[in-house]
């Protein structure tokens, strides 16, 4: 199955690739989820954080890992952090090394590949920015094989195109009054408004953005203003930032819950068959109109009853002594009250412009036949919107909690797929 | 009708614990002593502002939450002792003070205006009952365990609970949020009895209209509670250390033009003023008085002292010293900026930690320090605190002073606006105030925002808003308010801070 899943997707990947030789077919290409291989960029660590150092990268280029590993160690002028993998890949090329100073949040430092890619035929993504000057001709020949860029090339880009906001956000905020006034006032151009360097919080632009864009104020101070406000926001007399999060979580008897919390996708397809068939059946006898919506509300409160404690659960001293003891864990009588809502997406028709990454070991038949429900399917399978037929049922959990949902997302399947007109009632 | 729906509902949960979660019985073998112990993944210590509020949202994040509170009725000082009974005062007392006084130029005659304070002071009851239940019922249907209780540290993980009704519990927690405020600060010399020496808590239920009060710390909590009793027929003598009223954080400009609308008022004030020391062993209570610069010495004869000088953190009993976490030389606990002890998974929030005492300030240090241990981030702006003075005119302000600004060095522009001029403000016959914006010179970005004037505690939400999302005061003054509201004071001044305003003479103050 594993095979015929990567003929798949090799397959999908040509067709990609033939695409963007394809100038008509731009759109294809905006995407880097499209591509193979991804770009990983300088996370910011902090809401506050710009800029980062590379202290030490963690794995080595060719080493795979799986979630939770740490791949490298940032420092930045507060703290040193470790960051953590949120997927299984492989470190496909490092191209900011131990060491590099300086580095601007959301300019990228690797390129992380698939468990199971082959590195010497992967492609490499182009920084974002890049990626829609270049022509197409040029795209095919960044392999992995050749140095892709030089370091200074990379790090020169993102200090002149990066804003504070996250790389590969677009602005999505509508213009305040007066940046939209002198904005029209000043004629510009949709091309200058991107010039201009947002100094606001989450990236906005602000009046003195426009006003040191148009050289009315000298730059400094727009980046003055932005500094005092964030030396502000926070209070003076706190011990540095994360001076007191627990460091070595091995030597605590009882580790307190890690501070950042990976989220899971676990998802499984429901088919709403018998639920029409009920939703008709009510409608013809009673009159009565149930939205499916109902139908779904009802079976995940049913479903939330009596859910076994999440594995982030930490196991008390009783517990641990009975485990010590070699007697089975217990498992709570009455179990706790979930609270899972889940994300519905109908399922859509085969497509293969989305070689999405997640999906590596689940296809279309594993689902319909019901066999790979894999804790990760990919969102991108799945449309927003609920469909008559099969739909995807999507839960976020934090890791540890997966079993918890797939058996939440079981139950609900159940409900729905086999007795639906228990609900009703 | 309604059970027969419910019923197969039920049956069908019920199928499903048969089903899925077969019950193991382990026999209980040589268990450790925590028989009465649970765990929780969150223990919260105290159920005031900050605690209800890290208690309900912890909840609604998933955990499994609960809230100790020794106090009897939730809340904390805010809705049973401050700012909640103070504003039930302050609303009676002026409306009280407005019937007696104003109502014959609006062209309304009234007879005899008598004063029921028993009637006030249960009407205030009401209000504080209402909303103490009110937490209580939201822990209800949130799932908050609510344990009324003395709680202390036995471990870093352990809390042992001197039950209200007796008796004695252990919990444990993976998280402990440690939120138990603060209690006024407290004057050597005189001995609070919450009769004759008050603090705020004692100036919420006088049983009678004291003849002569006297306020000890002419800050927000003096002057309100010097309002009430002096519009409900007291005299009320405020006495400041400082030149100034309105404590540190008020704008200078406001706290004098405040002072100037209070001595209309007929409160008086002694300012630059020190209190060497009390005699309460009289009828009447001898203050002796002292410029506070050295030389004039004076006696005060009062009924009443209230003593306003401030709060402290309020950490007793808590058992710290078991788990080896001690406060600063002001009693706060010292936290790091994710509100953390040295002990990771024990932090603190609210008045009992840095910042500023208010129950905002600690209800958004709740709401982070819950999605700080779900999620790992949070969020809380302290440069976004707004604070509120609910005298009349009311005092409020976000951001930063002119005192403050030019300690900076920043050059800035000051946008002016005068009720007077302002439409609605001259149709209620309240036009006492102004509005004061400053901006950035270069940037026009408003740095701060301070408001004297009716109503100002509700307008300064929008500057708050401004200042957290960067705005400009051209931003403001661009943005359409409603025709005629006061607000419309709050976007002239931001047109006088860029430009000029429209309903007042330009450059009234530059």
């Amino acid at each position: 199955m594993s095979s015929l899943a990567t003929a798949c997707r090799l397959s999908a990947r040509l067709t990609a690739r033939q695409l963007r030789q394809d100038s008509t077919a731009r759109g294809f290409r905006t995407s880097a989820a499209c591509l193979a291989a991804q770009n990983f960029t300088m996370p910011a660590l902090s809401p506050t954080m710009t800029e980062g150092s590379i202290a030490s990268w963690k794995v080595k280029e060719g080493d795979s890992f799986v979630a939770g590993d740490v791949l490298l160690e940032i420092e930045t002028d507060k703290a040193s952090m470790d960051v953590e993998a949120q997927d299984d890949g492989i470190m496909a090329k490092i191209t900011q090394g131990d060491g590099s100073k300086g580095v601007k949040v959301g300019a990228r430092i690797g390129v992380l590949a698939d468990t199971g890619d082959d590195l010497s035929t992967l492609e490499i993504t182009p920084e974002e920015k890049e990626a829609e000057a270049p022509p197409p001709k040029e795209l095919k020949e960044t392999k992995v094989t050749k140095p892709v860029q030089e370091t200074s090339a990379s790090t020169d880009k993102p200090s002149k195109n990066v804003p504070l906001a996250p790389k590969g956000k677009k602005r999505s905020f509508p213009s305040t009054p007066a940046v939209a006034s002198l904005i029209s006032a000043n004629g510009m151009a949709a091309s200058d408004v991107e010039g201009i360097k947002p100094s606001g919080p989450q990236g906005r632009i602000l009046k003195g953005d426009v006003l040191a864009y148009l050289k009315t104020i000298s730059e400094k101070s727009a980046k003055d203003m932005a500094t005092k406000y964030d030396k502000r926001s926070t209070l003076t007399e706190f011990v540095t930032q994360g001076a007191y999060a627990p460091s070595d979580k091995k030597d605590d008897a009882t580790p307190p819950p890690k501070a950042v919390v990976e989220d899971l996708e676990v998802a499984v397809p429901i088919s709403m068959k018998a639920v029409l068939e009920v939703q008709k059946r009510i409608e013809s006898t009673l009159g009565v109109f149930m939205p499916l919506s109902t139908f779904i509300a009802r079976a995940t409160d049913v479903a939330n009853d009596g859910l076994p404690r999440p594995k982030s659960y930490q196991p008390s001293a009783d517990e641990l002594f009975n485990d010590i003891l070699g007697i089975n864990k217990v498992v709570p009588a009455n179990g706790i009250r979930g609270s899972f809502l889940p994300q519905i997406g109908a399922l859509p028709e085969t497509s293969f412009s989305k070689p999405s990454k997640p999906a590596r070991n689940v296809d279309i038949i594993d689902m319909l036949s019901g066999k790979g429900l894999s804790s990760r399917v990919a969102r991108s399978k799945s449309k927003p919107g609920l469909s008559t037929s099969v739909n995807i049922f999507s839960l976020k959990v934090p890791k540890g909690d997966e079993k918890t949902a797939k058996i939440f997302l079981e139950r609900v399947k159940t409900v729905l797929e086999v007795e639906p007109g228990r609900l009703a009632l | 009708m309604f059970r027969s729906l419910l019923v197969p509902r039920v049956a069908a949960r019920s199928a499903f614990k048969q089903q899925s979660l077969p019950t193991i019985f382990t026999p209980a073998i040589g268990r450790r002593g925590y028989a009465t112990s649970e765990e929780k993944d969150m223990v919260i210590i105290g159920g005031g502002v900050a605690g209800y509020v890290a208690a309900i949202k912890a909840a609604q994040l998933g955990l499994k939450v609960s809230c100790i509170e020794k106090r009897g009725t939730l809340g904390g000082t805010c809705l049973n002792v401050g700012c909640i009974p103070s504003k039930a005062l302050l609303n009676n007392s002026h409306l009280y003070h407005t019937v007696l006084h104003d109502t014959a130029g609006r062209g309304i005659e009234v007879g005899d205006v008598k004063l029921n304070l028993a009637k006030m002071m249960s009407s205030k009851e009401d209000s504080v009952t209402g909303l103490t239940k009110g937490v209580e019922f939201l822990f209800n249907k949130n799932g908050v365990e609510y344990i009324k209780g003395a709680a202390s540290f036995t471990g870093e993980h352990d809390l042992k609970i001197e039950l209200n009704d007796g008796g004695e519990r252990t919990i444990s927690g993976k998280n402990i949020i440690i939120a138990t405020g603060s209690e006024a600060m407290p004057f050597p010399g005189l001995e609070v009895d919450e009769k004759r020496i008050i603090t705020s808590t004692g100036a919420l239920s006088l049983d009678k209209v004291p003849e002569h009060l006297v306020v000890i710390g002419g800050g927000i909590i003096g002057l309100e509670m010097g309002s009430v009793w002096s519009r409900l027929g007291a005299k009320v003598t405020v006495v400041e250390f400082q030149e100034r009223i309105g404590g540190p954080g008020m704008d200078v400009e406001l706290a004098k033009d405040s002072l100037k609308f209070l001595k209309k008022q007929k409160i008086n004030f002694k300012m630059s003023t020190k209190v060497m020391s009390g005699d309460a062993s009289g009828d009447k209570i001898k203050l002796e008085l002292e410029a506070a610069k050295g030389g004039k010495q004076e006696t005060l004869e009062a009924d009443v002292v209230l003593l306003a000088i401030g709060r402290k953190p309020y950490t007793g009993g808590l058992g710290l010293e078991n788990i080896g976490i001690e406060p600063d030389e002001k009693g706060r606990l010292v936290i790091d900026s994710e509100y953390r002890t040295k002990i990771p998974h024990i932090r603190v929030i609210g008045d009992c930690t840095f910042g500023p005492m208010l129950a905002h300030k600690a209800e958004e240090e709740a709401v982070a320090v819950a999605e700080y241990i779900v999620n790992g981030h949070g969020h809380v702006n302290y440069g976004t605190i707004p604070s509120v003075m609910y005298t009349h005119p009311e005092v409020a302000w976000v951001g930063q002073t002119e005192e403050q600004l030019k300690e900076d060095g920043v050059t800035y522009n000051v946008g002016n606006f005068k009720f007077s001029a302002n439409s609605r403000a001259k149709t209620n016959l309240d036009t006492e105030g102004y509005v004061k914006i400053l901006a950035d010179k270069e940037t026009d970005r408003i740095l701060g925002a301070h408001i004297i004037g009716p109503n100002a505690g509700e307008m300064i939400a929008e500057a708050t808003l401004a200042i957290e999302y960067g705005a400009s005061s051209e931003d403001i003054a661009r943005t359409c308010h409603a025709h005629p509201t006061l607000a419309e004071a709050f976007k002239e001044a931001a047109m006088s801070a860029y430009g000029q305003p429209i309903h007042q003479p330009p450059n009234v103050r530059k």
